[in-house]
């Protein structure tokens, strides 16, 4: 399996996420189409901007007839939250041509990063797995979207259990991260303080919050339990 | 193509990428510190928590909220993918789980 091309098997780990791009796309097309973006306008942004949430908030203030900086800086804050996604996997990457990390960064999405972490032997130090994940995803986006934008209104995308393709994903892809007791406490905190800041504050603040809260908890307990293990191997070989 | 509309999909594939890239194109540059690695290495649990967590307990217009269908098809995917470890196997049970109690919850 792993003497396959990297490339393919990118492509290949992709699938699920395809299945979830597709409807959504799908949706995301209609709905443009509905507020008088064009096919072709719909398949350039799908292309360019390659980022869901900020797509269908674009599609609602330009259908509130919102001029482009609200709607640019909107787009800003809702996509801040990569950020930390690129720092995570810019571990597995060193040694990486700065233009293949360009475009391996462009295409980088919540569920290309779920996906690339939850296969990290394959992406260590191998950008063209990652490729063939994100070119894989990316198309299906894009596809999706323009064939929304086109047949919509014909196509049922609320059917077969469909919405629920894309949470499955993120569900199992947690699954995989929880390897040890600490990790559930780092679900536990990130979950609980996600809702709270999406209760207390609009947009998509609160993954990038409770991540970095979460985040920095795991490193605060792993400083004081290494301090802890030294202390003791140090009283140890006094006694 | 009309040049607003232009302007807003280049303005946000500008501001899309650079967060998406400035910290790739830096810390494989750099030698990160030991214990920042250790932070970026909980990042994905706390990411797809913080992702997780919202779906489940708010709906659409971002109240909150308690959606059975939603919660009972999360937990089965979550034994589940728990037992089984297949990514594939996990969405598509997801999917036949939300499919089917939707009928029988009445959504």
């Amino acid at each position: 399996m792993t003497n396959n091309h990297p490339f393919r098997e990118g492509a290949k780990d992709a699938l699920p996420v395809v299945l979830g791009y597709l409807p959504v796309g799908v949706a995301f097309g209609l709905l443009a189409r509905n507020a008088g973006i064009t096919p072709s306008e719909v398949g350039l942004m799908s292309f360019l901007v390659y980022a869901g949430a900020s797509q269908f908030l674009a599609i609602e203030m330009i259908d509130q007839r919102m001029t482009w900086v609200p709607i640019v800086l909107a787009t800003f804050f809702i996509n801040l939250r990569h950020f930390l996604m690129s720092s995570n996997l810019s571990l597995y990457l060193k040694n990486t041509r700065l233009s293949l990390l360009g475009l391996l960064s462009a295409q980088l999405t919540d569920e290309s990063f779920a996906v690339a972490t939850s296969n990290l032997p394959k992406v260590k130090n191998n950008p063209h797995y990652v490729l063939g994940l994100q070119i894989t995803s990316h198309l299906a986006w894009v596809i999706g979207s323009i064939g929304g934008a086109l047949f919509g209104p014909f196509i049922k995308i609320s059917e077969y259990g469909l919405p629920f393709a894309l949470p499955s994903l993120f569900i199992c892809l947690l699954v995989f991260q929880l390897k040890s007791v600490r990790h559930f406490g780092i679900m536990v905190v990130a979950g609980i303080s996600s809702l709270f800041f999406k209760w207390a504050l609009q947009g998509n603040w609160h993954i990038l919050l409770a991540a970095l809260l979460a985040g920095g908890i795991g490193v605060g307990v792993e400083i004081i339990n290494g301090k802890q293990k030294a202390k003791g191997a140090k009283q140890k070989g006094q006694g | 193509m009309r040049e607003e509309t232009l302007a807003i999909i280049f303005g946000m594939a500008v501001v899309t990428f650079l967060p998406r890239f400035l910290p790739m194109a830096f810390l494989t540059r750099w030698v990160v510190p030991e214990r920042l690695k250790m932070g970026l290495g909980y990042v994905p649990t706390a990411i797809l928590s913080a992702i997780v967590f919202p779906i489940l307990f708010f709906n659409e217009g971002g109240k909150v909220v308690i959606q059975p269908l939603y919660l009972l098809s999360a937990v089965s995917v979550f034994i589940f993918s728990w037992k089984v470890k297949r990514l594939w196997a996990s969405v598509i049970l997801g999917m036949l789980v939300y499919w089917g109690l939707g009928f029988f919850l009445g959504h």
